[in-house]
């Protein structure tokens, strides 16, 4: 068998062990190992890989991050910030039509900024909110639907453990990541009311009604959630300003939440120990999927594949719009069977040499260009250019087209291709990593497999699942429209990006 | 036996939790000691007050010396020494969907397998971290900073990775002993968090 051929059989071998329940990054460490193995002829190679490899996987300094992430979120939990969050949401929004249900929704949101797990997002909240929409004859059904869709903020709104696999991933910047994530987010969050103004009209039976909260105590209840605002501006605000690098802005958030925690008496030795299990075990199981990606896709680039389907995809001239819609559409189905995590380490690796080959214009020379040109012309016309020039850069301006070299040095700035390229192949990355994880956390709350729903209706043996999966389908639904309008206009994710 | 592998991998999460506390603590204290330090190096106040720049100089506040190397070897440990605890519990994220539908005994099976092949993998991961730390260890390679030899941060590690085949080992012997006498030894605890 050729490299390429060793290569392209690795799949079907991946994907039969996977679906026979081997662990996913352990299947990915087997197949990668033997892959090697057969590549090189000798298990010497792949045996010499892995003295280093397992010590410099767990011992990177921007993949520190990942476990404080997770120790913030089970000490966000532990502070009881849940409770403020939808006490406070609730007291603005409980009494409208279907407001409860849109309170878990903001609550969620609010503490998905605190918290980058979607899971914990979930089940923090479904303890906080499942027994208040009960209280107000919320429907089984569609509180616990709420809820499980109300968790996929947890991922989306920064921070986010799978954006910073993502960007370690691709090499894109981690503050630029998460700031393209925080429209897109905000956008999940209003979506989801909008789909649950839309389900009770329909569903009218399905939720009660509760009475009107005076204003004194809707601010006094705002002024609670401050703890979590503290935490979010100095995480997410403090890596983006540059005070401090994404792990250290993880630390800031781990011993922020930590501190809260303490002082609303939720941390003891009991629960502290309790934190460092369950972070422990989510830790452990991200950093064995991470080392087993490492290694399939080390021997993944030594057969070529990736690249050999990139030139393939490019060869075929297919329109990069439709490739990318295929793409989405292969995560949206394989979200429904595997984690985002394990989702995003085995196919991105593939995915992404394809996409970043592509032309999707996202970035245009003659705007950037102008706009240059603009910020220069708008501080005063340099005195000693002459009319004429002046003349012919606002007719190129106005026409859409790319300046000259010397109507460039005129205006003393300087954007060249090559810029133009470097912004469009980040942005690219960005754009296209905002979206994969959307869709991958659609397939969380897709019937009949999303995780987020199974762990939602274990709190509620009432409800039957059934009635879950069809009241989710109102969020799916909105989640499948909402990725349409990202994928359309790019600039929804792109605008908060300095260019 | 069951008790001192679960205490044992426990005790292994907890001494992770531990330290990445500590390295958390730490890059807080580093932040803090550069800020201290950006603030008494700026022009006005040294102008001003001096004294006051020149004291908390004299204090040598400051970033923590080599904290990147101290994150990188900490948090090495931490992850390896959750690993135990991950076997124990059978954490790691697998796609149950298609073998649910299997018999019980063919589960049962697959999952000795499954099991037996994990603990192959981590002791051959031990092993190889071992041979890792001895050619550290000859070579004598040290951090860039702190100067101290890197074989000491998989020295580190190799407790969490040993503990973790180990205890791989042990877990697959369960399941293989479950298959052959058809009784359940460990009830198969779904302390999955993924």
């Amino acid at each position: 068998m050729s490299n390429l051929e060793i290569g392209i059989t690795s799949f079907p071998a991946l994907m039969i062990l996977i679906f026979m329940r081997v662990p996913i990054g352990l299947a990915m460490l087997v197949v990668g190992f033997v892959g090697l193995w057969m590549v090189n002829g000798t298990s010497d190679i792949a045996l010499a890989k892995l003295k280093t490899e397992s010590f410099t996987t767990f011992s990177s300094y921007s993949l520190s991050i990942v476990p404080m992430f997770l120790l913030m979120g089970h000490f966000a939990t532990l502070g009881g910030m849940s409770q403020a969050l939808f006490k406070a949401a609730e007291s603005w929004l409980g009494h409208r039509r279907g407001g409860v249900a849109m309170a878990a929704i903001g609550a969620c949101a609010g503490f998905g900024s605190i918290c980058g797990s979607s899971l914990a997002t979930a089940a923090t909240m479904g303890r906080v909110a499942l027994p208040e929409l009960k209280r107000y004859g919320y429907a089984g059904g569609f509180s616990t639907a709420t809820l499980a869709a109300g968790g996929t903020l947890g991922i989306l709104i920064p921070p986010s453990v799978v954006l910073v696999i993502y960007a370690i991933l691709t090499e894109q910047n981690i503050a630029k990541l998460f700031l393209a994530a925080f429209i897109p987010g905000l956008l999940a969050a209003l979506s989801y009311v909008l789909a649950i103004s839309v389900y009770v009209r329909l569903n009218p039976n399905s939720a009660g009604t509760r009475p009107r909260v005076p204003y004194a105590e809707r601010f006094r209840n705002l002024i609670d959630v401050w703890p979590v605002l503290v935490v979010f501006f100095s995480v997410v605000g403090g890596i983006y300003l540059g005070w401090f690098t994404p792990t250290e802005g993880a630390a800031v958030g781990a011993l922020g939440t930590g501190i809260i925690a303490f002082v609303n008496r939720g941390l003891n030795r009991k629960t502290f120990v309790e934190s460092f299990l369950v972070t422990g075990r989510s830790t452990a199981m991200i950093f064995f999927i991470v080392l087993g990606a490492g290694f399939y896709n080390g021997f993944l680039a030594l057969t070529q594949v990736p690249q050999e389907l990139s030139s393939f995809v490019v060869s075929q001239g297919f329109s990069p719009y439709l490739v990318l819609v295929l793409i989405l559409v292969f995560y949206l189905i394989f979200g429904c069977l595997m984690d985002s995590l394990s989702m995003i380490l085995l196919t991105i690796p593939i995915f992404y040499p394809v996409i970043s080959s592509m032309d999707f214009g996202l970035v245009n020379l003659a705007a950037m260009q102008a706009d240059a040109a603009m910020e220069v012309l708008r501080s005063g016309v340099p005195v000693e250019m002459a009319q004429d020039m002046l003349d012919s850069i606002n007719t190129a301006i106005a026409s859409g087209m790319e300046l000259t070299r010397d109507q460039m040095k005129a205006l003393d700035i300087r954007v060249t291709e090559s810029m133009a390229r470097r912004i469009e192949s980040e942005h690219l990355a960005i754009w296209f990593g905002i979206l994969v994880l959307i869709v991958v956390e659609v397939g969380l709350i897709t019937p009949p497999v999303g995780m987020n729903l199974f762990i939602i209706n274990s709190m509620d043996r009432k409800t039957p699942i059934v009635e879950t999966y069809k009241a989710v389908m109102y969020f799916v639904g909105s989640d499948i429209i909402r990725v349409i309008i990202l994928v359309a206009f790019p600039t929804i994710t792109l605008y908060l990006l300095p260019t | 036996m069951h008790r001192f592998f679960l205490g044992l991998s426990r005790l292994m999460a907890i001494l992770g939790g531990t330290v990445l506390s500590i390295l958390i603590v730490m890059i807080c204290v580093s932040i803090i000691g550069r800020s201290i330090n950006t603030i008494v190096h700026i022009d006005a106040l040294e102008q001003n007050v001096g004294w006051l720049t020149d004291f908390v100089r004299g204090l040598g506040v400051g970033p923590v010396n080599g904290d990147f190397e101290l994150v990188e070897a900490g948090i090495a440990f931490s992850i390896f020494s959750f690993l135990p605890m991950a076997q124990m519990s059978n954490a790691h994220a697998s796609v149950d969907i298609f073998t649910s539908w299997l018999p019980r005994g063919a589960n049962r099976v697959l999952g000795a397998a499954i099991e037996v092949l994990f603990a192959v993998a981590l002791v051959i991961i031990a092993v190889q971290l071992y041979d890792g730390m001895s050619s550290k260890m000859r070579s004598g390679t040290t951090t860039f900073l702190l100067q101290f030899p890197v074989w000491w941060s998989y020295a580190l590690s190799l407790v969490g990775a040993a503990t973790a085949a180990i205890v791989g080992v042990y877990m697959a012997g369960v399941r293989v002993a479950e298959v052959i006498t058809g009784r359940t030894i460990v009830a198969d605890e779904m302390g999955a968090d993924h």
